[in-house]
This record gives C-alpha cells, structure tokens and sequence, in this order.
C-alpha cells in the first residue's frame, strides 16, 4: 500500500531536523520507552513481549530433537525467522514471507548466531544421533516503527529464559538454556538528512536509509546491516555507533533485570 | 480428536474436573481493547492458558476489484496460530484448519456487522494465536467481536465465542487441552449476548439431544458472564459500562 503524502512528511522532518528536532519531539539519540515482559506465552519454552513505543512484538522459543548434519556430529542448530503478517499494519499483505520479513528475520539471526551465546556443542545430545535445533520465531504484532530493534530484544529475552524442554522428550530434565550473552541491536534511519536512534513510523515513512548494529557484551560488533537507498559516510558511522554503545548498554540490563525470575 | 483414549481420568471422584472446575464452571477470561497502537482497533482474549489477539483495519477501498460487492462492505478475516502456540511448533502458513476457521468466524461476524453502511470496502479482520490451549477458535472470535467494537464498526451485537463438551459421560462447559484431547465431543457456538442468536456453530463428536440441549445451556450460562467481561472491557477504555 502506498502511503498518502510521504512528501509532505519529508518536508517537515526536514524542517524539524534543521532546528535539532525530531516529529515525535524526542532528542536525536533518545529512545521511545521500552517494557519487556518475558514468559507470558504457555506452550512457548521461552516467551518475550516488547512493547517499544507503539511497536509491540512477541517472541516464542520452541525446540525440537533432531539428527545432527554428518560433519558436525556433535552441534545442535538455532534458527530465527520473523513474520510481518498482516495484523501488524495496514501495509502488510497476507501471503508468502516478504523480502522484508526475510531481511528482518536473518538479521536478527546474525546477531544471535555471530555473538556465539548459543554454543551449538552444547546442544547435543548423543553425538551423531540427538541434538537440539532451537527455533526462534517472531510475531510482530504492531509496527510503530523500529521493528528491528524490537525483535532482536524479545529473541534474545525469550532465549534468556527459555527453559529445555527435555523431560517431555525423555531426555533427561528440564534445564535452563545455556545463553552466555546478550547481543543487543540498535537501529538508526535517515531522516531529515541526518541519523536519528530509533526512528518512528513517521521517520521510516519520510526517511532514507537505515543501519541496524548488533552489539555484544563485550561492545564487539556481531552484525551489521544497510537498508533502503541512500549513502552515509565513515564519519557518520563512526558517530552512530558510539550511540549504539550506549543504548545496547542499557537495554542489555534490562533484560538482565527480567531474568532468574 | 474422540474415542480411543476411554481409560483416560478427567473427572475425579467428588464430580470436578481435574484442574478443579465445576462441570459447569468455565476457565477464567482477562479482555482488554486498544492493545496494538498501529490497528484501527484491538483486543487481546485470555481464556484460561489461550491468548488471541486481533487487530481490525479498515473501512478501506476493497481490492482487488471483483472482491467488491457494491451494497455492502467485505469482511476479510484471518486466524493464525503462532509457530510457538502449540505444544509442537507449527510451520507458519495457512493451513486446511486455518481456513476453515477464517471462513466460518468470518461467516459469524458477517451475521452482526452492519455491512451495507459501507458499500465497495473491506474490513480486514486478523486474529493471531499466541498461546493455544483448547477453545482458540472461540477466543478469536471474542477477540474479533471485540476489535471490531474497539475500532468503532457498527455491530447489531457482540459475539462471544464458547465451547461446552463431553467428558466421561458427562457434559462440562470450556474443554481445556486434557478434555478436548481425551473428550468423547466438543460443541463450539459463537452466541450474541442481546438477542440470544447464534452466528457461529460447529460440532465434533457424540452427543445425545439432550446432551446438547445442556451444553448449549451451559454455552449460554457463560456467554452472559464473558459478555459481562467484554462491556467492562470496553468501559475501561471508553467510559461507560452498563450492558
């Protein structure tokens, strides 16, 4: 669907932008408020809810019992997809996964995969027979914006507390999933002709490119991702990471604060 | 779904169920509207360990064109389970069960919105299943009724989606997961509160007439309760509150 007078928008993030303004009133580097719920979803091994501004997202681990590929005999797998199905907005169409869902689901698979907080050895079972495959799945339910960034806190959440299922499968007890960090990413769009941290609908109606960040514990980069037309300079780069630093941060005590509960 | 599994406990000996419910007592129900910020309207439906959730969009121009009808408006409903819903994960896509969900949910809300206010639209309709445990078809339809009040479409009633079934013998109101795999039948109805009609109507199972007549009785013993629920549901948000 196309949207009705993006144009009109443009100009008036444009004459925001050039007084240091954002549409939605907010600083150029801050962040909508963030409420992460974990462990809501029966039937899900592991569950997250983000509502992030007035985008809402839910994610749901399940696990299955699987015969390892014969030249790792001894790894599990993750796999991580996301839906953008129609009930997150007018503009999604029922049907076959989109580019835009296929993008959003590798990138945050990237982050989790690349960070290695999942060490797939350790999701073996009996070598060269049992193994887990981890499934991440995500359902964004609401896009206002900055979907990225919203999925990629509730995969990593419902990871974090995602509980083995091992007992129904009859291979020994229940345990917690070992996840040994937490990568975090942090999004970045265009708009008005400079980067602003975690862009609104509005700002990803009227702006240009986007970069998303996945950052791990220790601030080392695990994926990074271009999208939509546009060209940006090292320089600019250099500027928006070290907003990433700092956002990944706080969102990574966050979800902190909602485990062992 | 039935028969085979006759050995199976869901009664224990003082009459109650095994999660400690009455026959005729249902699981608890938690609604709220106005839950997804991007949707014209929306409703979140907890009934017992279920949640389903549905936005509604629209009135919109219906498209393709030959969907239009030119005396009324279109009504393009969805359910969807979840990949993580159930007990082992589904493939995400639509599935024989799924769509024959939407049609006949689809079917229910036709009966009470006032379709001909809007001639040559579509309203989308989509329910998502984030956790199932028994009944989802009929917390998506609550849901449905309820999204659709919440983004203001007009309705002639509210639909209130509950099942009643047989266990053991005996009929008992809401079937969880262990009743409606081991149960010997299932009778869903989508009931309006107001009138007392029905608009949604499936069965699977055995049951006597007069099995049935005490289901259904049950079936609408818990309609005027959840409907209770809905209009507070609804009053939370607008103000308001008697049914």
């Amino acid at each position: 669907m196309v949207a009705p007078v993006p144009n009109l928008l443009r100009q008036e993030i444009q004459r925001l932008a050039a007084q240091d303004k954002r549409i939605d009133g907010r600083g150029r580097w801050e962040r909508r408020s963030v409420d992460l719920e974990v462990g809501l979803l029966y039937n899900a091994e592991g569950s997250a809810k983000v509502t992030w501004g007035d985008t809402v997202v839910y994610a749901g681990v399940k696990f299955e019992l699987r015969t390892p590929w014969p030249d790792r005999p001894t790894q599990g797998s993750l796999m991580c997809g996301a839906e953008l199905r129609p009930v997150a907005h007018v503009k999604y169409e029922p049907g076959p996964p989109s580019p835009e869902s296929i993008e959003l689901g590798r990138v945050v698979d990237r982050g989790i995969r690349e960070s290695g907080c999942i060490d797939m050895d350790s999701l073996c079972i009996v070598p060269g027979e049992k193994v887990w495959g981890v499934m991440i799945d995500i359902h964004v339910m609401s896009d206002g914006g900055n979907i990225f960034d919203a999925c990629g806190l509730a995969a990593i959440a419902a990871l974090r507390t995602a509980i083995v299922p091992a007992e129904r499968f009859d291979v020994g007890e229940d345990h917690v999933l070992a996840v040994s960090s937490t990568p975090i990413m942090a999004s970045f769009t265009r708009a008005g002709g400079r980067f602003v941290y975690d862009p609104c609908e509005d700002e990803e109606l009227g702006g240009d490119e986007r970069i998303h960040i996945t950052l791990g514990d220790k601030e080392h980069l695990h994926s990074l991702q271009k999208g939509l037309k546009g060209a940006f300079t090292p320089a600019e780069f250099a500027e928006i990471l070290e907003v990433a630093r700092t956002q990944c941060a706080e969102l990574r005590d966050l979800v902190a604060s909602k485990e062992g509960n | 779904m039935m028969g085979g599994y006759g050995d199976v406990q869901l009664l224990k000996e003082d009459g109650t169920r095994l999660d400690g419910r009455a026959v005729d007592e249902m699981r608890p129900v938690e609604i709220k509207v106005g839950v997804l910020p991007a949707a014209q309207g929306s409703a979140w439906v907890k009934q017992g360990l279920n949640v389903a959730v549905c936005a509604v969009y629209g009135p919109m121009e219906a498209h393709p064109r030959k969907i239009q009808r030119q005396d009324r408006a279109v009504l393009d409903v969805r359910y969807n389970m979840a990949p993580f819903s159930t007990g082992e994960r589904i493939r995400p896509g639509f599935n024989r069960r799924a769509r024959e969900i939407s049609k006949v949910t689809a079917e229910a809300l036709e009966s009470v919105v006032l379709l001909e206010r809007y001639p040559r639209s579509k309203i989308r309709v989509e329910i998502e299943i984030l956790a199932a445990e028994a009944g989802t078809r009929c917390a998506g339809i609550t849901a449905a009724s309820m999204a659709l009040a919440d983004a203001g479409i007009p309705m002639r009633d509210l639909v209130v989606g509950i099942a009643s079934g047989k266990i053991q013998d005996t009929v008992v109101l809401d079937l969880d997961k262990a009743e409606d795999n081991y149960g010997q039948a299932d009778l869903p109805a989508g009931i309006c509160p107001n009138t007392g009609e029905l608009v949604f109507l499936q069965m699977d199972g055995d049951l006597s007439i007069e099995e049935y007549n005490l289901a259904m009785e049950y079936n609408f013993k818990a309609a005027a309760e959840i409907h209770e629920i809905m209009v507070a549901a609804l009053a939370a948000k607008y103000g308001g509150g008697e049914a």
